[in-house]
């Protein structure tokens, strides 16, 4: 692998992205978001919120965002470039496939993280203004593992990128697995929890022991895991909300979870150097 | 090598060349500016192609989509420092061949080689011996003219004082901060004719060059295209424009339905298919005997009288004897002109159903 065409590939991606003000404004909606959550967190009160409840909020509020956000970056990265017929320039020039993939990856990962950083690290800074006692070690250790959940997407992106024939087609991929990941696992999930379930049996006290399978199906939706990795590994938020209505296995760990997300980056990113090394151009 | 002496049309001016039988020349007249191109007289012979090395061969070259060939069987090669020009009508696998000679699509079947380098193998090293003008010209729309060509060049390792003088070069000098999302087709194209030589390649392959270009972006084009076969470059281009393929290529390659149906220089391909030259000779006084003249030679395949002009189809080599004939028959000649079989016909031939 040839750095210099990583590295060159990696700066135009992030070129692109600063020439077209895209990063600036996911950047804006990204703090200014937070900052809405911040002062906003909870339902019934106003003023600035503690630090618990603000990462909870905008975990809640990332994983669908930055979701939507590492989409829209990553769907078009390798079919769009096919479509638009700049791909089989690059593809001319000693650069290899494998090379290109891991350059827009590096790129387009750049970016993503950088509007996270930046977003959410502005919001953080007002935070720390406004909010006493802000531990600042865990407010970091919540972008980075955001980022990490934005990666994961990317990935997956990317992988539809290489994947389908069209743009069109990857971006109809995209939409239907963040539904998929946002709406309609987590309501499959349920459901088959539910049909396990005694309701005759619950009050508002109870806490719901919910089968192991659960949580193993639970790990195949990179939002479950990277909300549950937040609650456990963020001290603030684990105070602030408790062990919640159906609280986690005791071999939920961060380390397993965080595992699971960057298999989920390892994984993709295999299969889209893998299918975009036997695509035609 | 043949050395030889040539006027020029405009101002008479004497050059003398030198080069190989078959090979096209581009002047320049020291005197009055006027380019043109010369062929030197004589034609490449097998034995002297085979003894060049082979910069591109392409052998048994077979893609099919959805069990259906789109190339089958294709083999040819280029010769270093020659321009080869690869024709075929719309869907004949032209893009397709090229394609795979650069290995963006994965060939069924077949062997090419770059340099020597097999491409599917090796492609990454062979490929760095390869400046590429695709037929869709793309470049991204939100950098500069600059901009674009600099990531070209770091990936080349071609310096950008090198960029900046082929933006200059192409007439793009002017477009500054302006997004290449802005430029015309014809800018965006003179922009891919600009990476497809960054770092002088000393192998070009061009798919449609011309397309969408003003008649001066054409000659920018064209003219570039000789430069860079005057520093040893070798081209293989393909085009529509059949007059220009004509004037510049050495040989040509015409693919029809997937199949390489014919491959020779102009000349070669014309004598395969018996094509002969067409003299027009212009005389002071047309009379039915001088016609009937004419018509009598042996090899000589039709006669057309307009007015004071015949027009006559018949070997190159029947010339002295048409003169003759025609003083002979009392006319004067005031004017004879000699035109070869033209690209337009050999390629007709070839690709009719």
């Amino acid at each position: 692998m040839q750095t210099n065409v990583v590295y060159s590939i990696a700066k135009k991606e992030i070129m692109d992205n600063i020439r077209n003000k895209w990063i600036i404004l996911v950047a804006a909606m990204f703090a200014i978001l937070t900052l809405v959550v911040s002062y906003f967190g909870s339902l019934g009160t106003s003023g600035w919120q503690n630090l618990g409840n603000t990462i909870s909020g905008m975990t809640e509020l990332g994983s669908f965002l930055i979701s939507i956000v590492a989409f829209m970056l990553g769907y078009a990265a390798i079919i769009g470039e096919i479509e638009r017929g700049s791909m089989s320039s690059l593809l001319s020039l000693s650069a290899n496939r494998f090379e290109i993939v891991v350059g827009k990856w590096l790129g387009l990962g750049a970016v993503l993280c950088f509007t996270i950083f930046v977003g959410y690290g502005f919001a953080g800074i007002l935070i720390a203004i406004n909010v006493s006692n802000v531990d600042i070690l865990e407010y970091l250790v919540f972008i980075g593992l955001t980022m990490i959940f934005g990666l994961v997407f990317l990935t997956v992106a990317l992988f539809f990128s290489t994947m389908f024939s069209k743009r069109s087609t990857a971006l109809g991929g995209a939409i239907f697995l963040w539904f998929l990941f946002n709406i309609i696992l987590p309501i499959v999930f349920v459901g088959l929890l539910a049909t396990t379930i005694d309701f005759t049996q619950i009050t508002m006290e109870t806490t719901l022991k919910a089968p192991d399978w659960y949580f193993v199906l639970n790990l195949f939706n990179p939002i479950s895991v990277y909300s549950t990795l937040i609650t456990i590994t963020i001290a603030p938020v684990q105070s602030s909300t408790g062990s919640g209505f159906i609280p986690n296995p005791s071999w939920y760990s961060s380390s397993l979870l965080l595992g699971v997300l960057v298999s989920w980056i390892i994984v993709f990113f295999i299969l889209a150097v893998w299918r975009f090394q036997r695509k035609d151009i | 090598m043949v050395t030889q002496t040539v006027k020029c049309p405009t101002c008479k001016t004497t050059m003398t060349i030198s080069g190989e039988p078959g090979e096209k020349i581009q002047l320049a007249c020291p005197e009055c500016h006027q380019k043109g191109i010369y062929r030197i007289p004589g034609e490449k012979t097998s034995e002297t192609l085979s003894s060049q090395p082979a910069t591109i061969e392409v052998s048994g070259l077979t893609k099919t989509y959805n069990h259906v060939p789109v190339v089958n069987n294709v083999s040819f090669r280029v010769n270093k420092g020659e321009i080869f020009g690869f024709l075929g009508p719309n869907g004949a696998g032209k893009t397709t061949t090229i394609k795979a000679m650069l290995d963006l699509i994965h060939a069924d079947a077949g062997a090419i080689t770059i340099n020597g380098i097999d491409v599917r193998t090796q492609g990454k090293e062979a490929k760095k011996y390869v400046g590429y003008m695709p037929e869709k010209v793309a470049f991204y729309d939100n950098l500069t003219a600059l901009q674009n060509l600099c990531f070209y060049a770091e990936i080349k390792h071609v310096s950008k004082e090198e960029c900046i003088g082929l933006i200059e070069e192409f007439g793009l000098g002017e477009t500054g901060k302006k997004r290449v999302g802005k430029f015309s087709k014809g800018m965006v194209q003179r922009l891919g004719m600009a990476r497809a030589i960054l770092g002088n390649p000393p192998i070009l392959i061009l798919d449609e060059p011309s397309g969408g270009l003003d008649p001066r972006g054409v000659v920018l084009i064209r003219d570039k295209i000789l430069d860079m076969k005057k520093k040893g470059t070798t081209i293989f281009v393909s085009s529509h424009i059949l007059g220009e393929i004509q004037e510049i290529c050495d040989r040509v390659g015409i693919i029809n339905k997937g199949v390489l149906v014919a491959q020779d220089s102009v000349e070669g391909l014309s004598k395969k298919l018996n094509l002969k030259p067409q003299i027009t000779v212009s005389i002071d006084k047309m009379s039915p005997s001088i016609e009937n003249a004419v018509k009598k030679l042996p090899g000589v395949e039709s006669v057309l009288a307009k007015g004071n002009t015949l027009e006559i189809i018949c070997d190159g080599a029947m010339k002295a004897k048409v003169i003759l004939a025609i003083t002979d028959a009392g006319g004067n000649i005031q004017n004879l002109q000699t035109k070869e079989p033209s690209l337009e016909e050999v390629f007709m031939r070839y690709t009719e159903a």
